[in-house]
């Protein structure tokens, strides 16, 4: 990986995204009930009750446009629960179309974020810590 | 002997006792189990914000397991697993079979019953997630592994969290201090010993309400592992109950290991913080 051109890096998993996102810009009718069955929306910092018009917001975001206040907010408590997965009468998958506005919106795919991100910059320094304390040099050579 | 590579995950290393009790039941069961695991096998699940970064550590971790050339790679972590199901493997060929840890001990539960040889004189009650069902339905499959446990009896509630793990929660304190609320009440309500977790991810948050005196807190394979008679001590409970001891009981030679100042600045606080359920 390391003779990987940097822009080829990760450039898979993007063009999987793409797909994904045109996917369900296709097939998304706007109906809402992802929304309607999700038990994450009662703790958005905007909270809305009509998922039709929160879900175009949504749509708008994996288009690489401004999301509304209420889908940003929406997708800024997806847990990936799941429940919308099957409530959804165009099997559209709710959860990825979620879970990819979340990338978007946190400026992962390359456009402007729109959720501030919360990086913890000791995350992996602490990972690799606890495993200094938890397991024996050995094992960490011969493992990681 | 069937070959596996056993992917324990990244966050799990706080809990090596988990680890060494996994690895004791594969081995157990007759596997040929490869350990492997940490940020250098990190699936890249936690790199949303960097779908560069996110597809470089999939690419990587995909290659390295498929170089291992093991007929299956068994995931510990529910991160990990969806996310191989989700984005590493639609975007990456593979060339191994995946299975979830619960699933493999499910469908060699035959095999892992002998093993449960001790009993374990408790009533628990699971800490159950509505995600991750569709993919490995483990609110259903770990209460059935428990039930082989001699004494052990898996007692019903109501309480379903939303999300797939608490650390998703991290961010979102009103939802976990319900779902904490939610644990707690259905323990008592249903009189049972003990909440029970199936995921790391939960463990590590819940085993707060161990430490704050509010309910005891185990993951099923501390009692898969107790009731196999296997030793493993498990630390990280024992520092979260007495942070102010942890230093102590972690002795200095570890603790220089990781460094003095970054135990304090990065760990400690972590072994500091209780669940707010008021």
């Amino acid at each position: 990986m390391a003779s990987l051109p940097r822009e080829q890096i990760g450039a898979r998993l993007k063009a999987f995204e793409e797909k994904e996102v045109e996917r369900i810009l296709g097939a998304c009718t706007q109906c809402g009930k992802c929304f309607e069955v999700c038990p994450m929306t009662k703790y958005s910092k905007v909270p809305a009750t009509d998922g039709r018009k929160v879900v175009p917001g949504v749509l708008a975001v994996l288009r690489g446009e401004r999301g509304t206040p209420e889908a940003l907010g929406w997708i800024g408590v997806c847990t990936r629960s799941g429940s919308c997965v099957p409530a959804c009468p165009e099997s559209v998958d709710p959860r990825m179309m979620m879970r990819l506005a979340r990338m978007t919106a946190l400026g992962g795919r390359g456009l402007p974020a729109q959720i501030l991100p919360k990086e913890d910059p000791d995350y992996f320094n602490r990972i690799r810590a606890f495993g200094r304390l938890q397991l024996t040099d050995d094992e960490l050579k011969e493992w990681s | 002997m069937e070959k596996i590579a056993f992917w324990y995950g990244c966050n799990v290393l706080r809990h090596g006792d988990i680890i060494h009790a996994c690895l004791d039941v594969l081995r157990g069961l007759g596997f040929d189990a490869a350990p492997a695991g940490g940020p250098d096998y990190c699936c890249g699940t936690v790199k949303d914000p960097n779908q560069t970064a996110a597809g470089g550590m999939a690419t990587r971790t995909v290659g390295r397991f498929n170089a291992m050339q093991r007929e299956r790679v068994v995931a510990w972590c529910p991160s990990c697993h969806s996310h191989m199901h989700d984005f590493m493997d639609r975007a990456n060929e593979r060339t191994f079979g995946m299975t979830y840890f619960v699933e493999l001990l499910h469908e060699q539960r035959a095999k892992l019953k002998p093993l449960l040889r001790n009993p374990v004189p408790m009533r628990v009650a699971l800490h159950k997630h509505v995600g991750f069902q569709e993919l490995v339905p483990v609110n259903r499959l770990v209460p059935e592994l428990l039930a082989m446990i001699p004494g052990l009896e898996v007692l019903e509630h109501e309480h379903v969290a939303p999300g797939y793990m608490c650390a998703s929660f991290a961010g979102l304190p009103q939802a976990l201090k319900d779902i904490h609320s939610g644990m707690v009440a259905a323990v008592r309500e249903t009189g049972a010993d003990a909440a029970v977790t199936v995921f790391h991810q939960c463990y590590r948050e819940l085993c707060g309400l161990d430490a704050a005196g509010l309910a005891p807190v185990y993951n099923y394979m501390h009692l898969i592992a107790k009731s196999m008679g296997l030793a493993y001590e498990d630390e990280y409970k024992a520092w979260k109950k007495d942070p102010d001891a942890a230093a102590a009981l972690i002795g200095p030679e570890r603790i220089a290991k990781v460094g003095v100042q970054f135990y304090e600045r990065a760990i400690l606080p972590e072994l500091r913080k209780r669940p707010d359920v008021s």
